[in-house]
């Protein structure tokens, strides 16, 4: 299905045509049932994704954050079709017109897919024990007819030299390799097709530091080589702050903030955002010790119930009782922001 | 205070093909009731296993080849060497789970995919602290609401596999905290977390050490929620102790090189620059090729002719950047009288 480009619905594309616009994703919804008993019956519906609409420019990486469970994974499983989305829109766009990913077929897709591609969280456990590096970062080249013979053994070699690796790893098997370097063997993975779109699904935080930090790095400098763009979902606020442009928080299958990092960061307009960035751990014990963190009082909510009103009131300390009652849009703040909160004009949020 | 766990020499060892490897080597450190103690290092650095070998849950063909872990079990008894106890006799197993609870680094390999969660942490209660069954569950619901699990009556009648990843190391975590361990050995806990419910879970460990004098070991890479929870750290590197202190010194005061690197990698919230990270260049040694002397030397930019000879863990009171601090050690030739600057 081709949609012509003023079919540009998100509330943060406002109508402007962009020639550098890569994705657009709008009211985009995952429900997955909930079943119980014997008889696997449906009892409910647990809201992973609840209306989520966001864009990505060429070049660019928006960083995804938020709350355990608010469906940040989910959001990436959808866009690479791994999930069948419940509803909305995912275009993604080539110098003319978008393609919605949603409604196309197995067939249409596996054309597409190329250009989307995803890098796991777990290095231990998404890379296939019994295939060589060879083979792993070869397969795409393979299973997408790119390359064969002489010409694959030499773009997997240099895939490999590409993230840091050693051109004779080719026939070792992962286990051989530590935690580092088989994110670095899933990243040439990802590369291997020349991709687009780089969704990385919390590709650091099972490293540590000092890998980490190599691995961040070769992120940020294969973008400047290459200029794919990401989608960069993470736990870690201070990393996030450090390699993405952009910023969307997530909270309970919402997208509750989202803005250029700086401006995020320094002025959250979202009590969430708020929360979430006064309980960053520094690594600073003093500091640490004398900082006040915002507690969140109040009990979890849950997906499959979430809260009337804004789905942040249980548990906002400025919450008054319009939060109660209304559901508040995901609305332009300030300059090339925007949060879903009514009082935004009226608080003063503190950043970092 | 006396330490609840004194490690002494704990060396443990793995037959290879290649010979044989210490993945511990000669490590030595006391955890005091109430208190925690960081354990931080780099990947492969032997600090799982040292948690591991406490619990006497060494994977085979591994084993503890030398070294003791006094332990000082409740009720006052006489403290007793968990080494020389046999690794599947009932000695440990009324010390697993009951005493010392471990939170583990891969929650999908502890959870059983066949039992919701509910049951498998009731299982547990039931195990450990003779409940009935109905008291059983409810500690597990209350447990799984106190570690943030939303509507956790509910969840507790999921499987891992419904729950999101941060989920499922909440209901790890509610395990290991619902038999009100003396001593908790936490890898690796929050890393699936956002920083709110991380907050909580730190939080909630906190007030247990404060309720009941739990003590902790905590494994982490976040050097921020080692500054946040640690009063003590060791940094371990390839098996070994490389540098100790309470956390004041070991962030302001850094010694070893490879300290000082770990802490110059970390991106820090609202110091954000376009300059890449500091990245300790090189990667970390496999144990079967350990270079001779000191093992990071291959990485480290202030080696000197000397480093490759073993240096010792000592006071750091040698140094000239550093006040005189027995309990500040360090595992460096730069803080040696003849060979320091
Ligand atoms: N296959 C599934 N079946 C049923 N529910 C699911 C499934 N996958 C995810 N969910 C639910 O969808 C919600 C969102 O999960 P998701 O994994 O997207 O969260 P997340 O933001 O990635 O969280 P985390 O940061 O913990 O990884 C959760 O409530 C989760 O329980
Ligand atoms: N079965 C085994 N055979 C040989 N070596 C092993 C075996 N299991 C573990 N090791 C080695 O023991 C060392 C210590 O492993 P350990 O899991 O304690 O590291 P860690 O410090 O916890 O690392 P991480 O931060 O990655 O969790 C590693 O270098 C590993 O290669
Ligand atoms: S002992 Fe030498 S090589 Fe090792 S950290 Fe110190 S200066 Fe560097
Ligand atoms: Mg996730
Ligand atoms: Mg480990």
């Amino acid at each position: 299905m081709i949609i012509s480009t003023d079919a540009r619905t998100s509330p943060e594309h406002a109508g402007a045509s962009d020639r550098n616009l890569l994705l657009a994703v709008s009211g985009l919804r995952k429900y997955f049932p909930i079943r119980r008993g014997l008889l696997r019956k449906v009892v409910g519906e647990t809201r992973a994704v609840d209306g989520v609409s966001f864009e990505v420019r060429r070049g660019e990486m928006l960083g995804l954050v938020g709350e355990s469970g608010s469906g940040k994974t989910t959001v990436g499983r959808c866009l690479m079709r791994l999930l069948q989305p419940t509803a909305g829109r995912i275009l993604l766009y080539n110098a003319m017109a978008g393609v919605d990913l949603c409604g196309l077929s197995a067939r249409k897709l596996r054309d597409i897919r190329p250009r989307l591609q995803m890098i796991f969280q777990d290095p231990h456990s998404s890379l296939n024990p019994r295939m060589t590096v060879g083979e792993i970062v070869g397969e795409p080249l393979i299973v997408n007819r790119v390359a064969k013979g002489t010409e694959l053994n030499e773009r997997v070699a240099t895939l490999l030299e590409l993230v840091g690796l050693n051109g004779d790893d080719l026939r070792r098997y992962p286990h051989a390799f530590s935690g580092g370097q088989r994110q670095r063997i899933g990243i040439a993975r990802a590369l291997a097709l020349r991709p687009e779109l780089v969704i990385a699904d919390e590709p650091v935080s099972a490293l540590d530091v000092s890998v980490q930090a190599q691995i961040l790095n070769l992120l940020a400098e294969l973008r400047e080589r290459i200029g794919f763009s990401c989608i960069f979902i993470a736990h870690d606020l201070s990393v996030v702050e450090h390699i993405c442009d952009r910023v969307a928080v997530m909270y309970l299958g919402r997208i509750v903030e989202i803005g250029d990092t700086d401006t995020l960061y320094r002025a959250p307009q979202h009590p969430y955002t708020e929360a979430l960035l006064s309980a960053v751990p520094i690594p600073d014990p003093v500091a640490q010790r004398e900082r006040t963190r915002v507690r969140l009082e109040g009990e979890v909510p849950d997906a499959s119930s979430p809260p009337p009103g804004c789905p942040f009131h249980p548990r906002c300390r400025y919450a008054e009782p319009l939060c109660r009652e209304c559901v508040p849009e995901l609305r332009p703040i300030a300059e090339k922001s925007l949060a879903s909160c009514h009082l935004s004009e009226k608080l003063n949020l503190k950043g970092v | 205070m006396e330490p609840l766990l004194e490690i002494r020499g704990l060396t443990t060892v793995f037959p290879t093909d290649d010979g044989t490897v210490c993945a511990v080597n000669d490590v030595t450190f006391s955890i005091t009731p109430g208190k925690t103690l960081g354990l931080v290092g780099e990947s492969g650095c032997g600090k799982s296993l040292t948690a591991l070998s406490i619990l006497r849950l060494v994977p085979a063909p591994g084993r503890i080849a030398a070294g003791s872990i006094w332990y000082r079990p409740k009720g006052g008894n006489a403290p007793i060497d968990l080494v020389r106890l046999c690794p599947h006799g009932d000695a440990i197993r009324e010390i697993r789970g009951n005493e010392i609870a471990m939170i583990f680094q891969e929650p999908m390999t502890s959870l059983n995919p066949v039992y919701t969660i509910g049951n498998q942490i009731a299982e547990s209660v039931a195990l450990h602290q003779a409940a009935d069954r109905k008291e059983a569950r409810a500690r597990a619901v209350e447990m799984l609401a106190r570690v943030g699990i939303p509507n956790p009556r509910q969840r507790a009648k999921e499987y891992p596999h419904q729950l999101s990843g941060g989920m499922r190391q909440r209901a790890m975590i509610a395990m290991a905290l619902c038999c009100r361990p003396a001593l908790l050995l936490a890898d690796e806990p929050t890393t699936a977390l956002d920083v709110t419910i991380q907050a909580q879970v730190l939080e909630l460990m906190k007030s247990l050490q404060q309720e009941f004098g739990m003590a902790i070991l905590l494994i982490t890479h976040d050097m921020g929620v080692i500054a946040e929870m640690a009063d003590e750290v060791v940094v371990m590197y390839a098996g070994r102790v490389v540098e100790q202190g309470e956390p004041e010194a070991i962030f302001y005061k850094p010694l070893h090189p490879y300290t000082q690197g770990l802490l110059a990698s970390v991106p820090v919230l609202g110091r954000r620059s376009k300059a890449r990270l500091v990245a300790i260049p090189g990667t970390v040694p496999r144990l079967q090729r350990l270079p001779q002397g000191c093992a990071f030397r291959p990485r480290c930019s202030r080696r000197m002719p000397v480093c490759v000879e073993m240096p010792e863990l000592e006071g750091a009171s040698g140094a000239a950047d550093a006040s005189p601090n027995a309990d500040h050690k360090v595992r460096c030739w730069l803080y040696d009288h003849q060979h320091g600057r």
